[in-house]
């Protein structure tokens, strides 16, 4: 048994259990918008931060990939978190203005306007990976991947182009936290127009 | 009936999903009595979740476990990788999924989501029960590998198996290495750069002393499962041989022959690519003009083009190079996009090789000596003469290619060549790639393409060898297994499924049980539910627990209420996705998963109306769109058969229905779900009479038993040939009329009194 404490509470965990799952475990609150339990941790989206102090210096941490450790002192409202969630989320906000869960997560955390640019006004989709981690760890295929980088980063699949990988399954677009995957999937499924071998 | 069953039910709270919408206390309290242990965890689904049900189940010995929480689809496999070690298999796990299909799609009360969810998991309890779990079986591989088909892909598949120190067999009809390259044009065409290359590793194999090579016999028949083939040779005399390997690799080249005579082709002056290369090779470099005619556009198969476009411009250099005055001109369509590299254009204009577009709109007209085609620069009609015309040749797979492919059974759903599966499922549910199929039988390709499958197919087969060899070469738990004792050998099942796993268990010979091959079964299941003697069992997933859990939940129904039947691939997902989107529908509709609506056998949906369900609509793909073999068109059949049955004895056909779903599309879902739950209530209940309970017996008795309205019905169904939704539909009417007369002959509502308290599930089987 590991011993630790969230909020000054005493918790108990297992070797292997992350911070995220402890809190869980005991009922306490952690918002999280990439975290799935049947797919592994990657702490994309940065939202579950918690403050770790450990003797007098702290750090903020992605409470879904962290592990726990013997003694850490963990806590999930202090003004730090509450900072950068609401920097999070505003970021949130600006990079998918279109989605509604996000726009009621940031609600319930006080904020409701973003101080970011807006480049599109019809984006839901926050490019969590998610679809991409469950298609992979939970279908056993790799039909939709994140293309391009930087600015022009986004979900789809490979080259853009219906995949006859795909096998319509559906599993991406249960699991989307935004329901941006429901446009994306009828560009993934489908008869590819050139088999992929054939792509010059 | 498995006594041993002992069942363990989690609930989950999920957070805000679940506890506050459901009475989760009130449900426990209804669930405890009839599992062997029951508890509410805050998230099983997490690692602090998952290490309570391992404790639970060592400490309580369970051996069936049933989490009631979200979307199976995608969390049953965590549960089960997980619970692998302390010896729960797949299909000992299952769940209910409470926050999609209970907790938010209405607006009832906690407590009546409570008394839904309760059904809804007794129901569940009900399957787990009739479960008969099967050991985790593995297959081995003994003994060579077959390489058959006659196509160059053989050559470095044998390669790459040799050097692993896998046997190899290797069916050819030529074995001289000079022959077997002199005829690669036929396949492949101008691709002489690489005939040195190919020409010493044909010879490396050949010369090989492990290399078993069979010379000049053709296959004939192809019986046994993987690791166990028997393959029947005939030698060129009509001698038969057996054969026995493990695993068989089709190297399979596609035909490549003329067109039409509509295009001036007379194999002399107008010819096609091979025929142009034993032109340039054996009769001497063509001299004069010579024109490369990309036509492909025009025979309707624009996706070869730049595989014809590729060849000719090989056979344009080996032409420039040994006659540099022979002009050259290669002509094709605008639409096609040039496959030169920018060195090769630069190669292309030193050797003064032009390359001509013409306008799509316009088909060029081939004349004596001329072709006329519409200039892109200035829409006037140019004309260019030639002395030798070279036109693209078709592709198909014709021959003895297609007979080999047939005899292996890897052509699947009409498709011209063989890249299809018949399936379309997750990878984890197929033991292994169908047949390995290396050539351009598979897909038009050049001779690179051939090769590099040729190795693939070679390493992949090494593979499975060494998983064998670790004895980690598993077949998948939901498949499906012949009953010998039962199985008379009609074959019904063999002509349904496309998937080629099931055979014949001997050769030669008509009236013998068939076998299934559990590396290449999907577990669709609906060749089990067409077998009239229900000799064929999809095991883990059979037709009793099925019907355990209709029966279950069917008892439990209040009038209004009615059972949905709905895939893994339409149904359900459409269902999550109505969650997702927040909708809400009408609560009445109680959800149970299948794989597939085609492995609904009829006696299942006979037995919901036996056990009081007013009303049961099976909700699958759109037509075309199954992911196993034709599972929606052959429920359509065994649906309307029982509407027959209604009508004959006199209860309203309405009562059935089935539904189309498309997982993208949950508003259509809700519609579906309202409108049938509001017919069904609007009919109002079936009367608790005798009277209708022996009907509804005598319906299930002749949907399990007979096997004349088994039969009847099997051969109704779409076979794979059949291009239409539905089969065929050209003698519908005179079909029905003998099919209803059929089930009224058989349909003897007194000799129902016989089949007393016979009803499996119930503890005492039918004799």
């Amino acid at each position: 048994m590991i011993k630790f404490k969230i909020n000054d509470k005493e918790v108990e965990a297992r070797t292997g259990w992350t911070v995220l799952e402890t809190a869980k475990e005991y009922g306490i609150d952690i918002p999280t918008l990439c975290h799935h339990p049947a797919v592994a941790p990657t702490g994309s989206c940065r939202l579950c931060m918690v403050e770790l102090k450990e003797g007098d210096w702290s750090k903020l941490v992605a409470s879904c990939i962290y592990p726990v450790k013997e003694g850490i002192n963990i806590y999930t409202e202090t003004p730090k978190v509450h900072n950068v969630r609401r920097w999070i989320l505003e970021m949130l906000l600006a990079s998918c203005p279109a989605s509604e869960e996000i726009r009621k997560l940031a609600e319930k955390h006080g904020v409701v306007s973003t101080r970011f640019p807006i480049h599109d006004p019809d984006q839901n989709c926050l490019i969590c990976g998610l679809c991409q981690r469950v298609c992979e760890e939970v279908v056993g295929l790799s039909a939709i991947a994140v293309v391009d980088r930087g600015v022009h980063k986004k979900v789809g699949a490979p080259f853009l182009r219906p995949t006859d990988i795909c096998v319509a399954c559906g599993s991406c677009v249960t699991i989307c936290p935004t329901g941006a995957m429901q446009e994306i999937f009828d560009t993934v499924r489908g008869k590819p127009e050139l088999p992929l071998t054939q792509l010059a | 009936m498995n006594s041993n069953a002992k069942i363990g039910v989690f609930i989950c709270k999920c957070g805000e999903s679940i506890e506050p919408l459901i009475d989760l206390n009130g449900l426990k309290d209804s669930i405890k009595d009839h599992a062997d242990y029951c508890d509410i965890l805050s998230q099983p689904c997490l690692t602090p979740g998952l290490g309570h049900i391992m404790s639970a189940i060592s400490k309580h010995n369970l051996n069936r476990i049933i989490v009631a929480g979200c979307d199976g689809r995608i969390m049953l496999k965590k549960f089960e990788t997980a619970l692998e070690p302390v010896d729960i298999l797949k299909g000992q796990v299952d769940m209910v999924n409470l926050r999609s299909h209970v907790a938010a799609v209405s607006d009832t009360s906690p407590e009546q989501k409570a008394i839904k969810s309760a059904k809804l998991i007794k129901a569940a309890i009900a399957e787990m029960e009739a479960l008969i779990p099967t050991e985790q079986e593995r297959t081995q591989l003994e003994g060579p590998v077959a390489i058959v088909g006659n196509g160059i892909g053989a050559f470095p598949a044998a390669q790459k198996l040799i050097k692993a120190g896998v046997d190899c067999v290797l069916s050819l009809e030529n074995t001289d290495p000079e022959e077997i390259i002199d005829n690669l044009h036929q396949s492949y065409p101008g691709e002489r750069e690489h005939h040195g290359r190919v020409k010493q590793m044909v010879k490396d194999v050949l010369g090989h002393e492990k290399m078993t090579i069979i010379e000049n016999s053709r296959l004939k028949e192809l019986i046994g499962v993987t690791g166990d083939y028997t393959m029947v040779m005939e030698e060129s005399d009509g001698t038969e041989k057996s054969l026995n390997a493990s695993m068989i690799i089709a190297a399979l080249d596609a035909q490549l022959f003329p067109p039409d005579p509509e295009f001036g082709y007379d194999g002399q002056k107008v010819l096609i690519q091979p025929e142009m290369e034993i032109q340039i090779n054996k009769k001497g470099v063509p001299k004069g003009e010579v024109v490369f005619w990309v036509s492909d556009y025009e025979y309707g198969t624009p996706e070869f083009a730049g595989l014809s476009a590729k060849s000719a411009w090989l056979m344009a250099q080996q032409i420039k190079e040994a006659s540099p005055s022979t002009q050259i001109i290669i002509f094709y369509n605008q639409m096609m996009a040039l496959p030169l590299s920018a060195f090769e254009r630069g190669v292309s204009r030193k050797l003064g090789i032009s390359w001509v577009p013409y306008d799509k709109a316009v088909r060029p007209t081939v004349q004596d000596g001329y072709i006329t085609f519409c200039h892109l620069k200035d829409h006037v009609e140019h004309e260019i003469s030639w002395d030798f015309l070279v036109l693209s040749p078709k592709r198909a797979l014709r021959g003895q290619a297609q007979t080999t492919a047939k005899i292996l059974g890897l052509i699947h759903k009409q498709t011209p060549f063989l890249t299809g599966h018949h399936a379309k499922v997750r990878p984890e549910m197929i033991g292994r790639e169908e047949t390995y199929i290396v050539g351009s039988a598979r897909y038009p390709c050049d001779l690179q393409e051939t090769l590099n499958q040729g190795r693939k197919a070679g390493n992949k087969n090494v593979e499975m060898f060494e998983k064998s060899s670790q004895l980690q070469l598993f077949v998948p738990r939901n498949v499906c297994v012949v009953d010998p004792e039962k199985c008379v050998g009609c074959g019904q099942c063999q002509e349904l499924c496309d998937c080629g796993g099931i055979g014949v268990a001997e050769y030669p010979g008509g009236g013998i049980p068939r076998m299934v091959d559990p590396m290449v079964c999907t577990g669709g299941g609906t060749c089990a539910a067409a077998c009239p003697y229900n000799a064929l069992v999809l095991q883990n997933n059979s037709t009793d627990q099925r019907e355990a859990r209709i029966a279950a939940l069917s008892r439990q129904l209040e009038p209004g209420e009615v059972v949905s039947l709905a895939c893994v691939w339409g149904g359900q997902p459409a269902a999550d996705h109505a969650y997702r989107k927040k909708l809400t529908y009408d609560p009445g509709i109680h959800i149970l998963g299948v794989p597939c609506v085609g492995q609904i056998d009829p006696s299942v949906m006979a037995r919901a109306f036996l056990e009081g369900a007013p009303g049961l609509i099976l909700i699958g793909c759109d037509p075309e769109e199954c992911h196993h073999s034709y599972g929606i068109d052959h429920t359509w059949n065994r649906v309307n058969m029982i509407k027959k049955l209604f009508s004959l004895c006199g209860i309203d056909r309405r009562r059935i229905a089935l539904a189309h779903a498309d997982l993208n599309k949950p508003e259509e879902f809700v519609k579906t779900a309202n409108s049938f739950t509001s017919l069904i209530r609007a009919l109002g209940p079936i009367e608790k009479t005798q009277a209708n309970h022996d009907k509804f017996k005598s319906i299930y008795h002749l949907c399990k038993y007979n096997s004349r309205i088994r039969t009847l019905l099997s051969v109704a169904l779409r076979r794979p040939g059949e291009k239409i939704y539905r089969g065929d539909q050209k003698y519908a009417l005179a079909f029905d009329k003998d099919f209803n007369q059929a089930l009224e002959e058989e349909y003897d509502f007194p000799e129902s009194a016989l089949f007393e308290e016979n009803i499996p599930g119930k503890g005492v089987l039918y004799a």
